[in-house]
């Protein structure tokens, strides 16, 4: 029996190395293809079992993914490429079409070329933020009925008109589905854990905008990587009824919320920060902050960590309920929020070291 | 008459005042028994549960005749085990049989017990245990086995503690064998009072299937009482706490107590805690399943009181130096809660879980795992009780998906309304820009001297002193 031939797009990504990783660890018979925008020398290669094959195209360019999606002839194709929103463009976006056209475009031309080229399966990262984007709204346990299409941030807007094309090519011939995993940590985050530790150098840690007691899911990339793999033995399974993941869209999550301030809280405290006093602030007050603290950055040209985008966020009550992936998927989170912190900050250090030195 | 101590502490707490008043007040119990109805042995026996139980009396009188004098029988049936296990002047020859036959002296008519020291606490019910065992003969035989098999359980758990001399000197060394300890003097409780439930029809049959619920019910209370009872087992001698966890903390068990060992203590403390932290979920699933008022009421009362108390003791530096104890006025605030229905119910765990959040310390080393445990609580009531999501809301985009163009006209749209900002913001600079001008003018037509008060600047002198307002007066 000929094994499986996976194509893995944005492979040299945060979430993409990850999924190398768990494809190794699960399945070292496969067959397996990258396909991303950076040059080959330029990439890191992982330590895996597998000879990968490299292709090098720009997924908004539609000819060229196709010519090199026709060349690798994948089974199915995991697409993870796209494009995320960090700091204060993740709120005010400056080129929202740019966002557009890798997330919705540039979906649409790898699912075109992966359809036409043979490929009989298509799992897509799409994300949590399609619907806890509106920020003016709380969205606590929420599952896959929740009604989408209420995103504020072109982010998570992107990948629901993305997510929407792909469940929409499900077919018995061509299998589809979405995993909605929520904000990522682990190696190689440039996002999360990065800002959350930067508070520490700007005196903010001492803030507790809101409550603070507002439930928040952080996923370990690790185990969202895992749910990609479960995603890809579900849609490749030889008689069509089996693949059970087939035109859903499917919440990936750590299955352990906690408040977005002991997040924060226990991301100080691997570097020994511990705030030396707390100040309440109503989020009105923050969020008028905020708005300030908009207008003097855009004067002074620069980025901040404060805005009422980051308010909204750190404020919002927003965390899934998995039920349905450990009922599809058979998926269950195996690196858990305190071994994940850790990981993920270990890795932080290192970078930071290796910077210092360079 | 209450204490002066205690007058002052509800001044100053009207909301428990309010509580204590309106329970006294408000609560109507589901069922109230009927002393006339009774035999005498039967109200003998009322009187000795009132004797020997603090919490649990109220709550048992008012239960479904139904199951009125089986779980009152039950209790003090194992309220005497108890008082042999406990008793530390009975020789072990003579406690070891007592312990493991205890469920065959129910069947002894007469049967008393005068062997406790004379100042063990609840003497006086074995003493007189024979009204005990004539009222067990008149309940259902179904009732009568369901008790006597736990009771046989219980009793050859105690025993083999008892036997272990090992676990006298020492206490509990591992978490399993404080879980089993839990599991012996609790847990069986749990299964015991599932299956008189169920019998009596009064809850979900389902639960008889989930051993593990019934058994966090029993763990949940237990673990509490052994948390909070620290300070005052350590005073008589005996240790629960398992060596697998305060190791970790301290080098000896005696630290715990010491000053300089605080943070130490409050760690190990709360990783106690954590521990019966992570049975509550399955406890507030297994309160979803019981059908009926009063037995509800029995079943919830003391698993609020538990949170309230698990709350109380988190980082709580007195739990080391003396018994700690919710107030009254919490407790009957508690009891409001854990008597209507399950939503209440979960609100008041909600409560005392966030409070819990609050006082979390990132430099506890379970900082993380204690966040997860109650976010997981939090989660549980959020599945059962769902908030509203918004769903029929008029969103600015009305549920519609975003296409590239959309994307380009709201960024048009954004930058019309930051020009828009600017123009504003221009306007009103402008304008306090012209009100300076004419204030400023209009002084200097009047003959103000801003060339003295720019002098002044000049020199350094910021504040008009009197000797400058002389000598400006001198000027003019």
């Amino acid at each position: 029996m000929s094994h499986l031939h996976v194509l893995l797009t944005g492979g040299t990504g945060f979430v993409g190395t990850a999924i190398l990783k768990a494809l190794d660890e699960y399945h070292p018979e496969y067959r397996v293809s990258v396909l991303d925008f950076i040059s080959e020398s330029r990439w890191a290669r992982p330590n895996t079992a597998f000879d990968i094959q490299y292709y090098q195209a720009d997924i908004t360019n539609r000819h060229q993914v196709s010519e090199a999606i026709h060349a690798c002839k994948p089974t199915i194709v995991i697409h993870t490429a796209g494009m995320v929103t960090k700091n204060n463009s993740r709120y005010r976006d400056p080129n929202p079409e740019i966002v557009f056209r890798i997330n919705v475009e540039g979906t649409r031309n790898v699912l075109d070329a992966a359809k036409s080229s043979g490929a009989t399966s298509f799992v897509y990262t799409s994300s949590v933020t399609i619907v806890t984007d509106d920020q003016d709204h709380d969205y606590p346990n929420v599952n896959e009925t929740v009604p989408t299409g209420f995103a504020l941030c072109t982010y998570g807007q992107s990948k629901l008109a993305a997510e929407k094309v792909v469940l929409a090519a499900n077919s018995p011939e061509f299998a589809t589905c979405a995993l909605r995993p929520s904000t990522l940590m682990g190696p190689g985050d440039t996002n999360l854990v990065p800002t959350i530790q930067r508070c520490i150098a700007e005196f903010e840690t001492p803030f507790i905008i809101g409550s603070g007691l507002n439930l928040y899911d952080f996923t370990y990339v690790g185990n969202v990587a895992d749910a990609h793999v479960l995603a890809a033995e579900n849609l490749t399974r030889p008689h069509a009824d089996d693949r059970t993941a087939a035109g859903e869209a499917i919440f990936i999550t750590n299955g352990q919320p906690v408040p977005f301030r002991s997040f924060c809280l226990a991301v100080w405290a691997e570097w020994g920060h511990a705030p030396p006093f707390e100040i309440h602030v109503p989020k009105r007050v923050a969020w008028t902050a905020g708005y300030l603290a908009e207008w003097w950055t855009w004067i002074r040209g620069t980025e901040a960590t404060l805005c009422r985008g980051s308010v909204k966020d750190y404020c919002q009550t927003a965390y899934a309920d998995i039920s349905k992936s450990r009922r599809i998927l058979g998926y269950e989170p195996r690196v858990g929020l305190p071994e994940g912190i850790k990981i993920s900050c270990a890795d932080l250090k290192r970078r930071m070291e290796e910077n210092k030195l360079s | 008459m209450p204490k002066l101590s205690t007058i002052i502490y509800y001044l100053f707490h009207i909301p428990e005042l309010r509580a204590i008043i309106q329970w006294k007040i408000w609560h109507d119990a589901p069922h109230e028994r009927d002393p006339d109805k009774e035999s005498e042995s039967l109200r003998q026996c009322f009187y000795y549960l009132d004797k020997t139980s603090r919490s649990f009396a109220a709550v048992i009188k008012e239960l479904n005749p139904e199951l009125l004098s089986p779980i009152c029988l039950f209790y003090l049936i194992l309220r005497g085990l108890d008082t042999i296990e406990d008793d530390m002047t009975i020789a072990l020859s003579e406690k070891e049989p007592l312990l493991r036959d205890f469920d065959s002296i129910l069947e002894k008519d007469g049967w008393s017990y005068d062997g406790n020291h004379a100042k063990e606490k609840d003497r006086e019910l074995l003493v007189n245990f024979h009204v005990v065992i004539t009222e067990f003969k008149n309940i259902k035989p179904t009732y009568r086995s369901i008790i006597k098999d736990i009771t046989k359980k219980m009793g050859n758990g105690m025993a083999d503690y008892a036997n272990n001399a090992e676990h006298n000197i020492n206490g509990v060394n591992t978490v399993k064998e404080y879980e089993l300890y839990c599991h012996y003097v609790a847990g069986l409780v749990g299964e015991g009072l599932t299956r008189l439930f169920v019998e009596s029809k009064l809850a979900n049959p389902a639960l008889l299937e989930r051993a593990p619920l019934q058994e966090s019910m029993g763990q949940f209370l237990q673990q509490t009482n052994i948390i909070r009872d620290i300070r005052e087992d350590w005073d008589d001698k005996r240790r629960f706490w398992p060596k697998e966890i305060w190791s970790k903390h301290v080098a000896n068990f005696e630290d715990l107590f010491k000053p300089e060992h605080q943070v130490a203590a409050l760690n190990c403390s709360s990783e106690m805690i954590l521990l019966a932290l992570e049975r509550a979920d399955e406890c507030l699933l297994y309160l979803a399943g019981l059908r009926e008022q009063s037995v509800f009421n029995f079943a919830a009362i003391p698993q609020a009181m538990a949170i309230a108390t698990l709350e109380l003791c988190f980082r709580n530096p007195d739990m080391f130096k003396r018994n700690i104890k919710i107030t009254k006025g919490q407790a009957c605030q508690l009891m409001m809660e854990s008597t209507q229905n399950l939503q209440i119910l979960y609100g008041a765990f909600r409560a005392h879980v966030r409070k819990i959040h609050t006082r979390n310390d990132p430099k506890d080393p379970n900082f993380l795992k204690i966040s997860v445990a109650c976010g997981k609580i939090e989660q549980f009531i959020e599945n059962v009780f769902p908030s509203q999501v918004p769903q029929a809301k008029v969103g600015a985009l009305g549920g519609k998906t975003i296409t590239a163009e959309d994307a380009a006209k709201a960024k048009a749209d954004a930058a019309e309304a930051r020009w828009d900002s600017i123009y504003m913001l221009s306007a009103v600079c402008l304008t306090l820009f012209l009100v300076t001008v004419f204030m400023v003018g209009t002084a200097w037509l009047s003959g103000a001297r801003f060339d003295i008060v720019f002098n002044d600047l000049w020199n350094g002198k910021f504040f008009p002193k009197s000797s400058t307002t002389v000598s400006a007066k001198q000027e003019l």
